[in-house]
């Protein structure tokens, strides 16, 4: 889509970044003194010539320290203006929470009816949340359950992509219509509906499990059942989404590429592991990257569906910050655990990152 | 035989596309089938695989008896809000960020993609205590304020892929003529990037209208909640009534569901808006 230059063309002067390519320049009017037309200043002719290359010397006034002219510096305001209200808003209620959030973590915090204090230096806090079994299980299990989710959807997701591929046709316009639907309900709506459908009692789930086997299972009353009962939940909302990413990225592919490789003899499996599989790396990357973070910082389904339990068997690590913050009102602790979430996020997507070099940011990994 | 091949390869097809099919829509079959069923239908075992007496009781339970219709409201109102906000902030910020001379564009791109990406958790003790210091604990403003501030970035995102793409022509047309910075973005650019308005407004609506954490922790009180808290806390820890919830959640998913239908290509363009090279 971009025209970027790569990172470290040399440039005689502008913004680090290269998408503007100068072409700004062709603006040179003060807006409130328009030439009359056919007037010839130097935009004019600028404009006249098309965009000078990110090389040309700039029109417009001598540069500045900097080497910008003052036509540049103008359109540099022009754009902070632009910028400044929505990058505000997002620093507001973000970036300043977040860093009190770690302010707070590292504090003791007084709670009481007239406000609260932030008292005296401690990593008191993470000494605790270290020395905690639960905390320690939280973390376990909200990593291998983000693996294990993320794994199940990404392999459900492509199977589904290749078929919605083959069937082409309206019958994939509307296939893709009902993938649709769970990814735009509200999560707490599909917890109540699977809830409902586990149900010890009258669950359609168990009383098929007991027409199956002849015992009807307990599907959230024990750990295992229950984690892989609320994994399966969770699938099924969002498998729909990684399907739609993946089924887009293998629209996008060249189709002569499989067919060349097929006409060199390649069988249909080896012509999508090998060839195929490879150029959806992108597509596949963004999928994955989404899906990890929203399974990490899972909180409405463990919520309605199991409410951590039972035990702690569910218990992710935003379930238990929330209820260490909210139901226990131990700030402190709470923020430690909501400041450790938001670690191993980074972490995590930093090592995928590594792992897969994605093209996000400026460094095109070529599509 | 090649034909009789292929078409054994389309049947199998057909096949798996109506196992997958049936695999997603039995789930909200049977949100609505019991959406019309007494309590006694609700609680059989086994369970009856169409209501038998269907009843419209639990939407009438719903919406007259409890306040699903203020929830509904109150997420309507908040959605609505918080998108048209979003887009206005996104749309200049975009463009700024998509054409004009800004330092350090790399480096807020980043930045804005790892807070869209932000495990919210990390956000509700904060912003809880922050509200409460300025006393928009139970408002709407304050579920707004968040909301937009937690879109906007993610809208940036898809809104500057698209400015990218749009021919400069126009705009430099709307320039040498005099018109205001303001006017040729609203006149001239927002017009071509149409789809990508779409695009962002349904991702933010769908994110605002489905968000359950920020929401349960800011709006406590009953006359504020939206819709996905009042399901999560409907019910007591010993019955659960399913049949007014999912009366409930069945007209819940129907706002949402028409809006993605038929805007079913911008959600798709948004959700490869990362995958393609931007």
């Amino acid at each position: 889509m971009s025209d970027t230059p790569p990172e470290g063309t040399p440039r005689a002067d502008g913004p680090p970044t290269g998408e503007d390519e100068g072409h700004t320049l062709a603006y040179g009017h003060s807006l409130r003194h328009p030439a009359p037309r056919g007037g010839q200043n130097r935009a004019d002719a600028a404009a006249a010539e098309g965009p000078p290359g990110p090389e040309g010397q700039k029109g417009g006034s001598r540069p500045d320290r900097g080497g910008r002219t003052a036509l540049e510096r103008k359109f540099a305001r022009l754009g902070w203006g632009f910028a400044l209200p929505g990058l505000l808003v997002v620093l507001a209620v973000t970036l300043f929470p977040i860093a009190f959030s770690v302010a707070m973590s590292l504090s003791n915090v007084d709670v009481s009816a007239g406000g609260f204090r932030l008292s005296g230096f401690t990593t008191g806090h993470y000494g605790l949340l270290l020395g905690s079994e639960r905390w320690r299980y939280a973390v376990l299990f909200t990593v291998l359950y983000t693996i294990g989710t993320v794994l199940a959807e990404l392999v459900l997701g492509t199977l589904i992509a290749l078929v919605l591929e083959r069937l082409g046709g309206a019958g994939r316009s509307w296939m893709m219509a009902l993938l649709l639907l769970p990814w735009a309900m509200i999560t707490v709506v599909s917890a109540q509906l699977w809830a409902y459908m586990y149900n010890g009692v009258y669950g359609i789930l168990t009383s098929a499990s007991e027409n199956l086997t002849g015992e009807p299972v307990q599907f959230l009353g024990t750990r295992f059942p229950a984690i892989i009962s609320m994994a399966v939940a969770d699938i099924w909302k969002t498998t729909p989404f990684v399907a739609i990413i993946v089924l887009a990225g293998l629209m996008m592919l060249p189709k002569d590429v499989t067919e060349a490789a097929r006409v060199d003899g390649a069988d249909a499996w080896t012509a999508f592991w090998r060839v195929r599989l490879p150029l959806l790396r992108p597509a596949l990357t963004i999928a994955v990257l989404f899906r990890i973070l929203q399974a990490f910082g899972i909180f409405d389904l463990p919520f309605v569906l199991t409410g951590g339990g039972p035990g702690n068997a569910t218990e992710s690590l935003a379930l238990l910050g929330w209820q260490v913050m909210f139901t226990n009102l131990d700030f402190g602790p709470g923020a430690a655990v909501a400041a450790s979430t938001a670690a191993l996020v980074l972490v995590g997507c930093l090592l995928f990152l590594r792992a897969f070099r994605s093209q996000v940011g400026e460094e095109e990994a070529g599509t | 035989m090649r034909i009789g091949h292929t078409r054994l390869r389309l049947t199998w097809t057909h096949l798996a596309a109506l196992a997958i099919a049936a695999f997603v829509a039995a789930p909200l079959y049977w949100m609505a089938a019991s959406s019309f069923k007494g309590p006694d239908e609700i609680g059989a075992n086994p369970p009856d695989l169409w209501p038998k007496s269907a009843t419209w009781d639990n939407y009438r339970q719903a919406f007259s008896d409890n306040n699903f219709g203020t929830y509904l409201l109150n997420s309507v109102a908040v959605s609505i809000v918080a998108t048209i906000l979003v887009l206005s902030l996104s749309a200049f910020a975009g463009y700024a960020l998509a054409r004009l001379p800004l330092r350090g564009k790399g480096p807020i791109m980043v930045a804005l993609l790892m807070i869209s990406l932000f495990p919210t958790i990390a956000l509700a003790a904060p912003l809880f205590l922050l509200m409460r210091d300025i006393g928009w604990l139970n408002s709407y403003q304050g579920l707004i304020l968040v909301y937009t501030a937690l879109n906007v970035p993610f809208a940036v995102w898809i809104l500057r892929n698209f400015f990218l793409g749009i021919p400069k022509e126009m705009e430099e047309v709307a320039w040498v003529d005099g018109a205001s910075p303001v006017r040729t973005v609203l006149s001239v650019i927002l017009p071509q990037a149409r789809p990508g308005m779409f695009t962002a407004a349904i991702f933010t609506f769908t994110a605002c209208w489905t968000e359950f954490l920020i929401a349960l922790t800011l709006n406590t009180a009953d006359r504020f909640r939206t819709m996905p808290v009042g399901l999560a806390l409907f019910g007591s820890q010993f019955t659960v009534p399913y049949g007014t919830i999912f009366a409930a959640a069945t007209v819940s998913v129907l706002p949402i569901a028409l809006l993605v239908l038929v805007f079913r290509r911008a959600v798709v363009s948004g959700l490869t808006a990362g995958a393609v090279k931007g």
